[in-house]
């Protein structure tokens, strides 16, 4: 699984490409406008991360680019100029997501595996990891075949955290996948706590092996 | 009052003055010069009859004829007189046995002396014409002072239509201006100095407040948007950080207040944005919105988070379609509903009610009034709640001032209760 990774502060790059790396993709950097047009034109990439405020250009221009030559590539985009013309821009050229800096890590991993999933396993988007199968559009989970019922809470944060397998997920960035805005809410009544412990309940007692572990003071890992 | 008004009224009480005295003044001075006039007539006259008769002084029987001549004009009267009769003149009311009514008279009295004997001589004249000449003058000069008045009157409104109007119009787009509207108020060219002078500084002074505080704004956001970048990188930073194994306690107790901190900035710089956003007008867009539904559909999303607090959300809602930004009115009643639920106690009520225009959002909390003002200015925070970036209820005023709603607050049962009028 390629993904590229167009970001000009080297920072946030790295960052990036390690938690990417982590999770098994392989993972290439463009910095400038230049270097990520001659990137898109050599190789199929099935995901880019575009930050649209590139040094030489802005970034819209490679999906221009990439809409020309008739290129499918998975594409979200990174921006700090989190403006809605932005937003609505990007997404007419064809990219097929928007995250606004700043954005917690886990969560850029779950967009970029939702994008893969949807462009390459298009219709069949099943996810299978030993006993348990996701049916992500269907939002269905079963663990060795048989059905269970999982509330939608439940069911966001078991894809979000298989997503992130082996990868520690703070408390924060669940908070924040799960509720958006209204994390800030959250924090006086352990919300993520019950929610993580229904879900380990209900997915061991169908039979399935006790993979999301918690990690004390930080947050919880999927764990294969 | 109006300077033209002021003005006005003193050129106005000045002629009224003038009118006034000049009325009599001219009456009597007219009079009096008629009079003279009357009087050299008269004077003359009589200076030719004296010449006539000391004519015909060789005539023996002049005495008589003197006599018959008293009698017969009407005009003229000579008598003997015993003593010396002093030259004099005087007007008289003398009864005219043709129209049987007084009319003035002038008479002259002077002594001669004819064939060496003392005559007194009368001449008289009637003034009647006079008169009506000083009456004709007087309505003359009446006609004369009503079409000053009404002259300077419409010379006023002439005047404040047109000379004055570059001013007023001045007046009128300094009153209508706001700074985070207008970029500068538009002046009309006039002949007359001051007004340009005075247009050139308001236009001026209106267009540099407006850079100064359009820079303010773009810097609000530039800098809100530059913070985005290294908050993200801190945050990567700390992704990194959580995934190295064997962590201490102490260790992950810190990395999760960074995040949580990293969380706050982000949180902060995200509402800063939307502030700038809504004052740079960048939600334009108007739509139809049922807003019971969309109170209804808010309600339904935040139940999950009032709920393990045992904060209960109870609606009573009309129904009401407003025209507005779809993203605003979803900030403005996310912040309020927050708001409510943030400072609620345990097991408690918040109350929604969409009452004919207004929306009550009531919810127990410390038990004293808030000041409406203080608690929506911006980083006023009466709460020590960390999450709380202070900023809520000040976008929640930002979104009711600019969409014209009326934001206010009301302490009543020991309940906040924040109204918003939407038709206000």
């Amino acid at each position: 699984m390629k993904v590229l990774v167009i970001e000009d502060e080297k920072d946030l790059l790295l960052g990036i490409q390690s938690a990417l790396w982590q999770e098994g993709y392989v993972c290439e950097a463009a910095q400038r406008m230049s270097e990520a047009s001659e990137k898109v034109g050599l190789y199929d990439y099935d995901c880019i991360l575009l930050d649209l405020n590139l040094p030489d250009g802005n970034g819209l221009k490679i999906l221009e680019e990439l809409k020309q030559k008739g290129k499918t590539d998975g594409i979200i985009i990174l921006t700090a100029r989190n403006s809605p013309e932005d937003k609505v821009a990007g997404l007419n050229l064809g990219a097929d997501d928007y995250l606004a800096k700043p954005f917690y890590m886990p969560e850029l991993i779950a967009r970029v595996s939702a994008i893969i999933r949807r462009k390459k396993f298009d219709g069949s988007n099943i996810v299978t990891f030993n006993e348990i199968t996701i049916n992500l559009p269907g939002k269905l989970v079963s663990v060795n075949n048989k059905a269970i019922e999982l509330t939608p809470m439940e069911f966001s944060l078991l894809a979000f955290l298989l997503a992130n397998k082996n990868r520690v997920v703070s408390k924060n960035a669940i908070a924040e996948h799960l509720s958006g805005d209204n994390a800030d809410l959250l924090d006086r009544y352990d919300f993520i706590y019950t929610h993580v412990k229904n879900l380990k309940k209900k997915l061991t007692e169908a039979g399935s092996r006790d993979y999301v572990k918690s990690v004390y003071g930080l947050g919880y890992k999927f764990t294969t | 009052m109006r300077l033209l008004q002021v003005s006005l009224r003193g050129s106005l009480l000045f002629s009224l003055m003038m009118i006034l005295v000049s009325i009599p003044v001219s009456f009597f001075t007219i009079r009096a010069l008629l009079n003279e006039e009357v009087d050299e007539s008269i004077a003359a006259q009589a200076d030719q009859f004296i010449q006539h008769i000391q004519s015909f002084e060789y005539l023996d029987d002049l005495e008589t004829d003197l006599k018959v001549l008293d009698k017969l004009s009407s005009n003229i009267h000579i008598t003997p007189s015993i003593g010396v009769v002093h030259t004099n003149y005087r007007t008289l009311n003398l009864y005219d046995s043709v129209d049987h009514e007084n009319k003035p008279f002038r008479r002259f009295e002077t002594g001669v002396i004819i064939k060496g004997k003392p005559y007194k001589l009368i001449v008289r004249m009637s003034l009647l014409e006079t008169n009506d000449l000083v009456k004709a003058i007087g309505l003359v000069q009446l006609a004369v002072s009503v079409i000053l008045v009404l002259g300077l009157l419409f010379w006023n409104r002439f005047l404040s239509r047109r000379l004055w109007k570059p001013f007023y119009k001045t007046l009128e787009q300094l009153k209508a201006y706001e700074l985070d509207k207008n970029e500068t108020v538009m002046t009309e060219e006039s002949n007359i100095t001051e007004f340009n002078d005075l247009n050139k500084t308001v236009s001026h002074l209106a267009a540099r407040n407006h850079e100064v505080f359009t820079q303010q704004k773009e810097f609000i956001e530039n800098a809100s948007h530059e913070l985005q970048t290294p908050i993200a990188i801190f945050q990567s930073k700390l992704d990194t950080l959580m995934q190295s194994p064997n962590m201490t306690q102490l260790e992950a107790d810190t990395i999760m207040e960074l995040e949580s901190t990293a969380q706050r900035m982000a949180k902060l710089n995200k509402n800063l944005l939307l502030l700038s956003r809504i004052d740079n007008e960048q939600f334009l867009s108007k739509e139809e919105i049922e807003l019971s539904e969309l109170i209804q559909n808010q309600v339904r999303i935040l139940t999950p988070f009032a709920g393990p607090a045992g904060i209960r959300i109870s609606t009573r809602l009309e129904k009401l379609t407003i025209i507005t930004n779809r993203t605003l009115l979803e900030v403005l009643m996310t912040n309020l509903l927050h708001n409510a639920i943030r400072h609620s106690p345990r097991d408690s009520d918040i109350t929604l009610e969409l009452e004919g225009s207004k929306l009550h959002v009531a919810n127990t909390g410390q038990g004293k009034a808030l000041d409406l003002d203080k608690i929506t200015r911006r980083f006023k925070k009466e709460s020590e709640d960390h999450n709380s970036t202070g900023l809520g209820l000040a976008i929640v005023r930002k979104i009711c001032d600019n969409s014209h709603y009326e934001l206010s607050y009301d302490f009543k049962d020991a309940k906040h209760v924040f109204t918003v009028d939407f038709q206000a």
